[in-house]
């Protein structure tokens, strides 16, 4: 029991580390930074290299990975998150997801796909106390983290940069106004969240020992978690929520088994959050107070809308397609096909009520075996798991995402990972039903008055026709009242509390429609797999879920299946660059979003700037007229 | 007010027009991406028998999470490859692979599935990694009569999509029997740690049931997702159970972060039944894996028929290092189908028929010679498991 503790402690005073960087940019650049965790492994990897190959100790290590992440935090923001400032934080986020992508496939190019062991540059098992050993390693991590968290501290409140740094993050306006040279400080507040990865990187690798290029991602996950559980933006906090983290794995492994990890860490971060909404050492005057994944003001877009005969011409297209594709084609299409269905409920929730939902996977997974095991153990027919798999996909995540929308802000989305994590691990746990690790295997192809689907075009044609019907019903709610007190609830959450819309209720709403839909693609996928098992709902298919709105627009239905096709079909189409596959795929990414921050199927309408978009301002105000006068017509 | 509303037509008008551009650019963007990248019409693309070679589709992860393993298949298939052509190919056609990087990701599979089927070319497919990967891949093949080779899939359930559909792994049952039977020779008090997916729940069920045949009283089980990075918590109570021996059944990497949290982190010197007949375990365990015993198919140092030595001096030479497990089933799979091949036709019938009937197999995992699938499960009926021991850094046939 003591031994089960102090090893909880130790390691969660590395979550701490990696948790200080993390809530720093998180809290001073209102970025949610996907590649945080990226960057950590290239502090990681480099410092095994200089390790093992040079043979470097411990300072001079250091001193290098300080250098590189400093000059990879610069180029970073230089390149791609200050390009998007004045845009909505979610191209940020993208942008980042894209940057993360690159740095861990050029890792493992660099470095080779082997896991390793990480160099004794400190001794890590010198040291004995009751039944378990540690290392000088360990201790001058701790060293290290209180070290770094007073330095940051003082310096953020006493130092000049420090409080321009944080002046810059309460108003950049105000601040530039101030005569704050914004853009400076916005690198040097970059420089220094990469140079903590980095150095986080170095004793990750000291307390991991076995080490892999691609550990960037899951390492990025678990520190976000201590960072929220301590409280975003405090840096005390973001130590606090490490250690806690920690000892709550440690202490909940320990009892239920390592098979549950991710249920405890995402049901402790869950719990946290509904205890203490805004991470444990909350204050009023260190913490994140702006709400950066639901800026408001910053800038507004809008769906491109098709006159109605093009949608028919596109829909009659669509149809047609599957009588037509080859076998190749139609098969990437049924891909699209479904993510688009479990996308499209998302410009609901995220596009017009404006709250970013990272856990899609959770419904979707939800969807796959409510089907699945309806239809092979029950006897159900193909189209009643279908609906049973929307059905219960949408009640599930309503249950489990309500006490979720007392938060605010980032708060929900990262709530809402939780969720979705918590779900798939509920379905791993949950053996006599969902056969858990094993899977469920010989699920039928879906069946239509007997005809079994056996082809990838009958497939293709299926999906095609269960999307068109998910584009129009989801059309016509954003047009409809209710999809109007959606965009009201994401334009202006107080407005629109004033006006006597309950906002919680319908974000939970919008929430539900949109895991509705999320549950159909995943019956879908599990009648075409034939196989499902909980590895498949994993957090990257939730990342790309809502990658594909990004990146078709946040608004616009249509949009999510440009979305869909480009992230599905160009890993596909990108196959003649062999390894460098998933750089080019993350390079293209960066490159969209910078072109088109707004998504590829939405129009921006900088609210801010109206004066210089005066055209698309009277555009708009006539296009509200002519609704206005359709409907007195009609 | 009439006003107002014919400004608005006329607006409408051009903004119509506007967006039909838009739409029209649109659609022609999409149609020709896709028709382009896939090609669209019928599937009637170059066939087979016009030209003269034939491929095998390999479907792996290049890149991504699981791309050590698919370096490690790399190496065997290529080498195979090399073997079966400079003998004269199949049937007097050059024999090819064609390469398709899937990351072992479901969905990748699932897309990439039809492209192979309907390439004339492709007599048979082999891989992928993971069985979750493969099984979504399997019913395209299976529907389009095209052998599915899941030479990797040792899943109990995994040939059941249909008759295409492979695998010569050895089934759990058969490995953790002897693995139980073995640990039972030492032990009488066990903890055991397993990876939590398809493959160690299977395993652990089965040599969890041997186990208790044996008499054995399991102390303390758990299992450890993948991605775990501190396995102290689960460890520590397996230690303070105090076992005879504490068994781990998993891979390499896992295996050697369980290896060195018992000995280095937890000071526990007990005998250790686990890890992967990988030089990434060895590399990762280092000297905390001497005396490690496990359950495998094939020892670089142990072969006993020629055909063996001679596949392990080929590859030392043109690898400069032993095969190992992956190597060598990758190996297998290619030079098995080759050989089938030739018994038959290099065709897709051909493969098919030639699983079902030839009944020689040329065998270089266990003790060599040769095998034949058993026609009921569509697994490999004869091969059989071997004890490895690691002796100063490298695995040994360990037989008392």
């Amino acid at each position: 029991m003591v031994d089960t503790l102090f090893s909880g402690l130790i390691h969660g005073s590395v979550y701490a580390i990696a948790a200080v960087g993390m809530s720093l940019i998180f809290g001073v650049t209102n970025v949610a930074n996907f590649a945080q965790g990226s960057i950590v492994a290239v502090g990681m990897m480099i410092a095994w290299w200089l390790g093992t190959a040079l043979g470097w100790g411990i300072v001079p290590t250091l001193a290098v990975v300080i250098i590189v992440t400093a000059a990879l935090g610069f180029v970073m923001n230089f390149f791609v998150i200050s390009p998007l400032e004045g845009r909505k934080p979610i191209a940020a986020l993208l942008a980042t997801i894209g940057v993360g992508q690159v740095l861990d496939n050029s890792l493992q190019l660099i470095f080779g796909t082997q896991t390793r062991q990480f160099p004794e540059l400190l001794p890590t098992h010198n040291l004995q106390l009751g039944g378990l050993r540690f290392g000088t390693s360990d201790i001058v991590s701790i060293i290290v983290t209180v070290f770094l968290m007073f330095a940051l501290w003082s310096f953020l409140k006493f130092g000049k940069t420090g409080q321009a740094i944080r002046a810059t993050s309460q108003d950049p306006e105000a601040a530039r106004q101030m005569g704050i040279p914004v853009r400076s400080i916005r690198n040097i507040s970059f420089v220094i969240g990469a140079v903590l990865a980095g150095i986080a990187g170095v004793f990750v690798g000291l307390s991991n020992g076995n080490i892999n290029p691609t550990n960037g991602g899951s390492i990025g996950m678990t520190a976000f978690v201590a960072a929220t559980i301590g409280g975003l933006g405090s840096i005390p906090g973001a130590v606090v929520g490490g250690l806690v983290l920690g000892v709550v794995e440690a202490l909940g492994v320990s009892w239920l088994g390592d098979g549950a990890h991710d249920f405890i860490t995402f049901g402790a971060l869950l719990l946290i959050l509904i205890i203490r909404p805004q991470g444990l050492l909350f204050n009023s005057s260190s913490a994140v107070r702006s709400e950066p994944m639901t800026g408001t003001f910053l800038e507004n877009s809008r769906s491109i809308e098709l006159p109605r005969w093009v949608n028919w011409l596109l829909a009659g297209l669509a149809i047609l397609l599957p009588f037509v594709a080859n076998n190749a084609l139609a098969g990437a299409g049924t891909q699209v096909a479904i993510y688009s269905i479990a996308a499209v409920g998302l410009t609901l929730i995220s596009g017009s009520a404006g709250q970013t939902i990272l856990g899609m996977a959770g419904p979707f997974a939800t969807g796959a075996y409510t089907s699945a095991i309806l239809v092979t153990q029950f006897g159900w027919s193909f189209w009643a798991g279908l609906l049973m798999g929307g059905l219960v996909a949408a009640i599930t995540a309503s249950i489990l995402t309500f006490p979720v929308w007392k938060l605010s802000g980032h708060y929900v989305a990262i709530a809402t990972i939780g969720v979705g994590a918590v779900t798939v691990a509920i379905i791993r746990l949950w053996e006599p039903v969902t056969h858990g690790s094993l899977g469920i295997q010989g699920i039928p192809v879906p069946q239509i008055f007997g005809a079994a689907l056996d082809t990838q075009q009958k497939l293709l044609l299926l999906d095609v026709i269960i999307l068109l019907i998910a584009l129009w019903a989801v059309s016509r709610i954003h047009k409809s009242h209710l999809g109007h007190v959606f965009a009201a609830v994401g334009a202006d959450q107080d407005a629109a509390e004033a006006l006597g819309i309950r906002s919680n209720a319908y974000k939970a709403l919008a929430y539900a429609i949109a895991a509705f839909f999320a549950g159909l693609a995943g019956a879908l996928l599990a009648h075409q797999y034939t196989y499902i098992d909980p590895t498949i709902f994993n957090s990257a298919m939730s990342t790309l879920i809502l990658t594909i709105i990004v990146l078709g627009g946040m608004n616009s239905p249509l949009g999510a299946v440009i979305g869909s096709a480009l992230l599905i079909g160009l890993p596909e189409v990108l196959r003649f660059a062999s390894t460098w596959r998933g750089i080019v795929y993350g390079i293209l990414l960066i490159i969209i979003i910078l072109f088109r921050p707004q998504g590829l199927w939405s129009r921006s309408v900088a609210q801010a700037k109206i004066g210089k978009n005066d055209d698309k301002a009277t555009e708009n105000i006539q296009e509200d007229a002519q609704t206005v006068a359709e409907e007195v017509e009609a | 007010m009439s006003l107002i509303n014919a400004h608005i037509r006329t607006s409408k008008i051009w903004k119509t027009a506007g967006k039909l551009v838009v739409a029209t650019a649109a659609a022609v963007a999409i149609f020709t991406t896709s028709a382009c990248s896939f090609g669209l019409g019928g599937d009637n693309t170059q066939s087979s028998s016009a030209s003269d070679t034939v491929n095998i589709a390999a479907i792996y992860p290049e890149t991504g999470q699981y791309a050590e393993y698919g370096k490690l298949f790399k190496r065997g298939w290529e080498l195979a490859l090399d073997e079966v052509n400079a003998d004269g190919g199949v049937q007097g056609k050059k024999l090819g692979i064609k390469y398709y990087d899937t990351q072992s990701d479901a969905k990748q599979d699932a897309a990439v599935a039809p492209k192979i089927v309907s390439d004339n070319s492709v007599i048979a497919v082999v891989g992928d990694y993971s069985s979750s990967a493969s099984a979504a891949a399997s019913p395209t093949f299976n529907q389009a009569k095209l052998v599915h080779y899941g030479f990797n899939n040792s899943a109990t359930n995994f040939t059941d999509t249909g008759e295409y559909v492979w695998t010569p792994q050895i089934t759990q049952a058969t490995y953790q029997k002897l693995n139980a039977d073995t640990v039972a020779k030492t032990a009488k008090k066990i903890s055991v740690v397993y990876i939590e997916n398809d493959w160690g729940k299977e395993a652990y069920n089965e040599f969890k049931e041997e186990a208790q045949k044996q008499g054995i009283d399991i102390a303390y089980e758990s299992s450890y997702l993948a991605d775990s990075t501190d396995l102290s918590p689960i460890l520590i109570k397996a230690r303070d159970a105090q076992p005879d021996a504490i068994v781990n059944i998993g891979y390499g990497p896992d295996g050697a972060l369980v290896l060195n949290t018992l000995r280095n982190k937890l000071a526990w010197d007990g005998s250790f039944f686990g890890g992967q007949e990988t030089s990434e375990f060895l590399n990762n365990a280092g000297k905390n894996a001497e005396g490690t015993i496990i359950t495998g198919s094939f020892s670089a140092t142990g072969v006993k028929t020629d055909e063996q030595k001679k596949f392990v001096e080929a590859f030392n030479k043109k690898y400069g290092y032993d095969p190992g497990n992956f190597e060598v089933t990758a190996y297998q799979a290619i030079k098995d189908l080759a050989y089938g091949a030739n018994k038959t036709s290099a065709t897709r019938e051909g493969i098919q028929k030639a699983l079902q009937t030839v009944t020689d197999f040329p065998l270089y995992q266990g003790n060599g010679g040769t095998f034949k699938f058993n026609q009921k499960t569509r697994r490999a009926d004869n091969i059989e498991p071997i004890l490895l021991i690691v002796k100063d850094g490298k695995f040994v046939r360990y037989d008392e």
